[in-house]
Parts: structure tokens; C-alpha cells; sequence
């Protein structure tokens, strides 16, 4: 156990010092979010809300021209609540406002119905805090408007939300699992890289001259990947949550199972191409040849539906097509290309099938 | 080449050997690396593998050390089977590798102190900096040592656990001549405490300044065990006289010049005439050389050395 920390602890430090690999597993991926964000993000500060009149009262007709509303938000009139959720579903609208029967004769006594007050509903994506937060807050100030002109009664209206898991989501919350997978399976396979240069210079001979199993030795340099793995997660989502408004939707302890997960499959892919290259020379060669194709065919980063027939089949034998899905949809919902399970499933084949393949032909000399 | 005489045993110590090694033999395809070998080394001895490259040295250190297989024959070290009980025994041993190898970015004390952790017990990593003169580079990441202080680490990584044995595996190449000369002290203050050294080098005048015994190996085989003096004086009571070869004499006149028992070339650059009559031979020579019109360049006389059985054993010097 001291052994196996020395070791990971040895590999971090020679990881921190390397500001080469660090700028690859660090820098780079948050480099590609901001870019891409910044393309796909552009000019939507105005978002466009469902509209459903459950009252039908000149008072309630009027909102529609309310100020308050009309000048921040894009008012799309739908007949019934589930019509318009349905819509926000599909992506069609950011959120859905529910005007409650008995808004009008509500306005009108001013609070003297009953003295409850009347519940005046919005739905929204929880997955994308900067859009929900910004249309509850508007919708908030407008009842806060209403009850403070009822001032010295009880309020008129009451608040309301309710969350709406809308399977469209935006390129950029498409993007940041993508971004993450690619960085995970970049992590993994460079792992060749350094056993093969730790195998060229006779470093790993040198281990085998000592007392240590080998299967420690290995384990150290899998920690050190996956805890570096781990960090690059923490720092994608942080920069996606401050800079996009994107949070992690679903279960942390799930995400980050998945993240360990997928991170494993790609570093026992990086064991398999170290079993094969001779030399660091052929291993980058070989690194650089798979990386391309694992990410480009594999649909991380567009929607596997618009893709042709061709390149869908294609993209269902990569694993990166998985890991991208899994992430996405414990990460910010959408449409999943095969349930959580499946996904997870195959990730766990290819990390079984993988390992056996480096631990035949892995050599140490 | 002339000689070809049987190896001869020689000095096997007493039964409590560190090493001992029973017709050894390890072939990679189509090549023999190791053809049978045996040899003993005793407690507390410097023994020295001297060999050209592909001699097999490396291979049956490595054989020994427990990170290769031999194909066939037997090797215990430290009374343990080097195929069965090799992770017991890396506990015991201390391994230098020919080529120095070490994490790039940690420090000389960093790698010290892992290495360190490997072992059940160790020497405090500060003793062998100050021991291997690496006080000023304690700090410094081990890309930027140069040659001589690598090698040095990389012996200070052999003695980290303390052990019972050392493999020095070429361990002065590359060391300028103090550092050589300190690592020597080093060695000889690894037998005073009674500990077992297994060495290879290149180097001749290492070979007769460190090792109590040695044995000459070329072609996978061992060619002669024995002390320096033993391998010298059983095959030379001649001296050497040696001088630029002069292409217009040829070997059966060298021959037959008065006291010459032997006549061989050292890589054709120049001719060696092991004579008992020094003044004899060298009055012929002249003579012979004057007849030619020419004057033999590089003259000179020696006792037989290291050097000459080496020559004579292998029929070429050794760094070829």
C-alpha cells in the first residue's frame, strides 16, 4: 500500500512537472469548450416561452402585452398546459407559463376571494440553470408586481415552478459531455506513451530488479490516470457551469462512476497499443492514428440521429459513442442513443476485452 | 589466432558460495547468448565478467538477477533458485543496469526515496547521496544530471536496500577518472563489509585494480576463471614487445626470431612478439627493419597483462 501511493505519488509529480501533458489533459479541453460554446451560444438572450391561457379574462389577455413579459420574453400562445409541455419537450419553447382560472376575478377583488392565493405555474429545464433562472426570476417579478399593488392584503398570486425535462438540448449542453468523453479517452490512450518510453529506457526493467509486483506498478500508473481524469471532470464542469449555466443534472456518484468508467476503457485501449508499439515513436504514431477515427466516427459530437445510416452503424462499434451518451445523459438528459445500462455495458466490454488482449502480449523488455 | 586450451577452473571457493552457476544456457532464436557456463563466486569476493559485447555477459547477469529465464542448467543465488524464488531474493540484491534508467522529472533524492520504499529496509537515501557525491545535485531533476552523475545515481539505486550482493553492470562507463577512481573506493569498501560484488566492465585496468577473481567469456561460454595473476602467469612467462606492424615481414620470420614463442597482431595496427630474450628479438627486429629500409615506429616492451590473455583468449581487443 505505501508502495502503490509512492509510486502514484512519484507518477503525479512527474505529470505536474511535464507542462506539456498538462496543457493536452488540461488547457486543451476547456480551450475546445469556450470555442465551440462561444460559436453555438451566440445571440439567444431572448427565449421564447409557452403561453397557456387557462383563464381566458380580459386581465389575462392583457399580460400578453404586459411589459414586464412582452419586452424580455417571446410569447407563444398554446391552448392546453400539456400541449405546450409536450412543445417544450421537443425544444420548441424554453419554458412554460400556466395562467390559472380565476386570474381575472382575482385581479379584480383583489385578493377578497377566499384569501388564498392563486397559484400562477412555470415550467422549467432544470438542466440549464442560466435559461431557467432567468425566465423564473422575470416571471417572479411580475407576481411580486401584482401583490405589492394588492398592497396591505393578503397576495393575490403565488409562484409556482414545476421542472420540465426537455430531451432538446442545447449544442453547447450537447457539447459538453462530447468534450469530456474526448478527453477521457485522450487521457486513456496517451497512457501508451509514457509505459512505452518507461519500457524503452529500461525504467520498467529497472522495477522488475526490485521487490514491487508488477501488478502494483501498473496499478500506480492507472490511479495517476484516473485521478487526473477526475480532475479534468471537476474543472469541465465547473467551466461549464460558470461560464454556460450547465450543471450536472443527475446523480454525482453515477457521473462519476461513469467518468472512472469510460476512463478505464480508454487507458486499457492505451495498454493495448503499448502491448503492440516497439517504440514511444510507434506508440504516438499509433495513438494518433486511432484518436481520429474514434472521434469522429463515433457521433460525440452531432446527434447520432441526423447522422446517415452509414456513419450511425459505423458510430455503434465505437466505444466513444457510448461514453459520450452516457455522460449526456446522467450529465444534462437528451435523447439517449442506447439506455444508461446498455452504454454502460458496453464500456465495461470493452475494458474487459482490452485488459485480457494487454495482459497476453504486454511486454516489460 | 593461436590457443585454444581447455578453460581451466580455478579458486572455487568454499561450499557457502554466493553465486554458483551449473551449465547455464539461454538461446534467443537463432542465437546461443549463453552456451553452458559455470562458475562460483564466494562470499565477500569482487568478481568480474570480462567479455566483448555479445559476449553474454549482460544475459547471464540478467539470468542471475531473476529478470530473464535461463533455457536450461542451474543458478542459485544467495542459496535461492533464481527461476523459483526470484521476488525473495530482489529483496536481497542490488541491481545496476548497463543503461541508467530513472523517472526524467523527479529529483535525485525523489527517485532515492521511491526506490527506498520498494524494499522491507534501506539505507536513508542522504547517506547514499553523500556516499556517491551527489550533495550538490540532490535537488536537481534527474534529466538534467549529466552522464557521470547518472551512472552514480544509478549505483546509488543499487545499494539502496543494502544489499547482501551487487550487480555493477559497466557501472564507470561514462564516469571521468576521479569519479572512476571514487567508485572504485566505493567497491573495495563494499568487500571490506564483507559484502558479494558480480561486475562486468570494459575496462582492463578496472578488472586488475577491483576484481579478486574474474572470467573471460566470449561466444556464451566461459573461456578462463581465475585471479589476474593466475590467468597472466599460466599463460605467459614471456614478455611483450610491441611496435606499428611493419607489412614486410612476415609471421614465420617474427617466429623464428631468437626467444619468440608467439606472434599476434592486435587489430592490425600493430604486432606483439612475446619473446624470453627482450634484447634478442628487439636486435633482430632492428635489423630485419633495416634490411627493409625502415624503422619500426612505436616501440616498446611490457609484461604481460590483462590485455594480452584477453587478445590471446578472444583474438581481438576488447572494445571491438
Amino acid at each position: 500500500m505505501h508502495t502503490l501511493l509512492r509510486l502514484t505519488s512519484a507518477n503525479l509529480k512527474s505529470f505536474t512537472r511535464d507542462r506539456a501533458a498538462m496543457f493536452w489533459t488540461l488547457a486543451f479541453p476547456l480551450v475546445f469548450i469556450l470555442l465551440f460554446g462561444a460559436i453555438f451560444s451566440g445571440g439567444t438572450s431572448r427565449f421564447t416561452v409557452a403561453w397557456v391561457d387557462g383563464d381566458g379574462s380580459p386581465s389575462s389577455t392583457a399580460l400578453l402585452s404586459n411589459p414586464a413579459l412582452a419586452n424580455v420574453l417571446t410569447l407563444k400562445t398554446y391552448q392546453t398546459a400539456d400541449d405546450a409541455i409536450a412543445a417544450m419537450k421537443q425544444g420548441d419553447v424554453r419554458a412554460v407559463l400556466v395562467i390559472p382560472k380565476g386570474f381575472g376575478s382575482a385581479i379584480a377583488s383583489a385578493g377578497a376571494v377566499g384569501g388564498a392565493a392563486l397559484p400562477l405555474t412555470v415550467y422549467t429545464d432544470p438542466s440549464n440553470q442560466q435559461v431557467s433562472g432567468t425566465i423564473t426570476g422575470i416571471v417572479a417579478s411580475l407576481v411580486g408586481g401584482f401583490n405589492q399593488a394588492a398592497s396591505g392584503r393578503p397576495p393575490i398570486l403565488a409562484l409556482q415552478t414545476q421542472t420540465v425535462q426537455s430531451e432538446a438540448i442545447t449544442a453547447v449542453a450537447y457539447l459538453v459531455p462530447s468534450i469530456l468523453a474526448m478527453a477521457l479517452m485522450q487521457l486513456g490512450l496517451f497512457s501508451a506513451i509514457p509505459i512505452v518510453e518507461q519500457r524503452e529506457s529500461l525504467i520498467l526493467k529497472r522495477i522488475a530488479a526490485t521487490p514491487i509486483k508488477r501488478r502494483t506498478f501498473i496499478a500506480a500508473n492507472v490511479i495517476t490516470r484516473l485521478l487526473v481524469g477526475l480532475i479534468q471532470a471537476v474543472v469541465i464542469l465547473a467551466v461549464a457551469q460558470v461560464v454556460f449555466g450547465i450543471t450536472l443534472l443527475g446523480n454525482p456518484f453515477v457521473f462519476a462512476g461513469i467518468v472512472v468508467l469510460g476512463a478505464l476503457a480508454f487507458i486499457a485501449l492505451g495498454y493495448v497499443v503499448a502491448s503492440f508499439a516497439p517504440t514511444e515513436d510507434s506508440a504516438s504514431q499509433m495513438v494518433s492514428i486511432l484518436q481520429f477515427p474514434l472521434m469522429f466516427l463515433s457521433g460525440i459530437f452531432f446527434a447520432l440521429e441526423s447522422l446517415p445510416q452509414v456513419l450511425r452503424t459505423v458510430a455503434a462499434f465505437m466505444p466513444l459513442t457510448y461514453l459520450g451518451d452516457a455522460l449526456r445523459q446522467v450529465m444534462v438528459g437528451g435523447t439517449p442513443f442506447v439506455p444508461l445500462g446498455v452504454g454502460v455495458g458496453i464500456l465495461a466490454a470493452w475494458l474487459v476485452g482490452c485488459f485480457l488482449i494487454s495482459a497476453r502480449f504486454f511486454r516489460w523488455q | 589466432m593461436t590457443l585454444a586450451e581447455p578453460a581451466i577452473p580455478s579458486g572455487i571457493p568454499d561450499a557457502d558460495a554466493v553465486i554458483r552457476v551449473r551449465d547455464l544456457q539461454k538461446r534467443y532464436g537463432d542465437v546461443q547468448a549463453v552456451a553452458g557456463i559455470d562458475f562460483e563466486v564466494g562470499r565477500g569476493e569482487v568478481f568480474g565478467l570480462l567479455g566483448p559485447n555479445g559476449a553474454g555477459k549482460s544475459t547471464t547477469i540478467e539470468i542471475l538477477e531473476g529478470l530473464r529465464t535461463q533455457d536450461a542448467g542451474e543458478a542459485t543465488v544467495l542459496g535461492l533458485d533464481v527461476r523459483h524464488q526470484a521476488s525473495t531474493l530482489k529483496e536481497r540484491i542490488g541491481v545496476q543496469l548497463q543503461t541508467a534508467a530513472l523517472y526524467p522529472r523527479l529529483t535525485v533524492r525523489e527517485v532515492l526515496e521511491l526506490f527506498a520504499s520498494f524494499y522491507a529496509s534501506s539505507v536513508p537515501p542522504d547517506q547514499l547521496i553523500e556516499a556517491l557525491d551527489l550533495g550538490e545535485r540532490r535537488n536537481a531533476q534527474t534529466r538534467q544530471l549529466s552522464g557521470g552523475q547518472r551512472q552514480r545515481l544509478s549505483v546509488a539505486l543499487a545499494l539502496v536496500n543494502d544489499p547482501e550482493l551487487v550487480f555493477l553492470d559497466e557501472p564507470t562507463t561514462g564516469m571521468d577518472p576521479a569519479a572512476r577512481r571514487s567508485l572504485w573506493e566505493l567497491v573495495r569498501g563494499l568487500r571490506a563489509k564483507g559484502r558479494t560484488v558480480l561486475l562486468t566492465t570494459h575496462y582492463m585496468e578496472e578488472a586488475e585494480e577491483l576484481c579478486d577473481r574474474l572470467a573471460i567469456m566470449d561466444h556464451g561460454k566461459i573461456l578462463e576463471i581465475g585471479t589476474v595473476d593466475q590467468l597472466v602467469g599460466r599463460r605467459f612467462t614471456e614478455r611483450t614487445v610491441r611496435y606499428e606492424r611493419l607489412p614486410g615481414i612476415d609471421d614465420a620470420t617474427l617466429a623464428a626470431f631468437p626467444g619468440v614463442t608467439r606472434v599476434a597482431h592486435e587489430d592490425d595496427e600493430a604486432t606483439l612478439l612475446y619473446t624470453h630474450d627482450v634484447a634478442g628479438t628487439i636486435g633482430a627486429l632492428l635489423g630485419a627493419a633495416e634490411a627493409l629500409g625502415v624503422e619500426p615506429r612505436g616501440l616498446g616492451i611490457r609484461s604481460p597483462s590483462l590485455e594480452d590473455v584477453f587478445l590471446a583468449l578472444t583474438g581481438h581487443a576488447i572494445r571491438d
